[in-house]
């Protein structure tokens, strides 16, 4: 399995990480991007900014990469999340799942996207257009406790 | 004993700071670590949030106990991807 990883603060390049993560062996190829959209709830978005804590952001997006690609039995996975200052239609997240056949590149996909949102230390903060104040977007804490729950769990040596 | 610790997103702005050093008591637990940046930030408790905790950068239960020279981070929920 071949699990690609990692944090950048430049503009994303899906043909690339398809490029790294696909063999000749692999038939499908799931991806899933998440990209800055122009609103939240009912106010207009002018722009997103992603922090990260990146020493652990950087591990943790290795372990995601390890353990959701050998447990869904994919070829290749790779995750890539950019942070820094992202206009609306920019790509902040990226995954992509290569295997031999479609429902084990899907499924992972799906895990994968699921698992990044719930476990990444990452933040955004979201500007919006006219004068009103930039707002910190927060997870749902049930969420993140079962993520984190999952993430000591599955996770091996010290701090849990 | 002294362990690190690390602000980050809206706990970093509430603290004024993006870290510093505790001095906490031999077996203190990440709980206890909690608690003492809630009683020094009384602001985090108005934030809306129970902030989360890594230890040695992997996410850690509040039960986690903690060692000499460990580096601990408090943020809030994460909302990344």
């Amino acid at each position: 399995m071949r699990p690609i990883y990692r944090m950048v603060s430049e503009p994303i390049a899906p043909e690339e990480v398809i490029r790294e993560v696909t063999s000749r062996a692999d038939g499908a190829i799931a991806t899933f991007a998440g990209v800055v959209r122009d609103h939240h709830r009912e106010r207009q978005v002018d722009h997103l900014e992603y922090h990260a804590y990146p020493e652990m952001a950087a591990e943790e997006l290795e372990r995601i990469a390890v353990e959701l690609g050998t447990r869904y039995g994919v070829s290749g996975l790779g995750l890539v999340h950019r942070t820094g200052t992202l206009a609306v239609g920019e790509m902040a997240v990226l995954v992509v799942a290569a295997a031999p056949h479609r429902r084990e590149a899907l499924d992972c996909c799906a895990a994968a996207i699921e698992a990044i949102k719930s476990r990444l230390p990452v933040w955004k903060k979201e500007f919006f257009a006219g004068t009103t104040e930039p707002e910190w977007v927060f997870g749902p804490e049930e969420l993140c406790a079962s993520g984190a729950e999952q993430s000591r769990v599955e996770g091996s040596g010290s701090g849990g | 004993m002294k362990v690190g610790i690390r602000y980050f997103a809206l706990v970093a702005e509430v603290a004024g700071r993006e870290g510093e050093t505790l001095e906490l008591a031999a077996g203190a637990t990440v709980a206890d670590a909690l608690q003492r940046v809630t009683e020094q930030y009384p602001r985090l408790a108005a934030a809306g949030f129970r902030p989360l905790v890594a230890v040695n950068r992997r996410h850690a239960g509040e039960d986690s106990s903690l060692a000499e020279g460990d580096e601990l981070a408090v943020f809030p929920p994460v909302s990344g991807g």
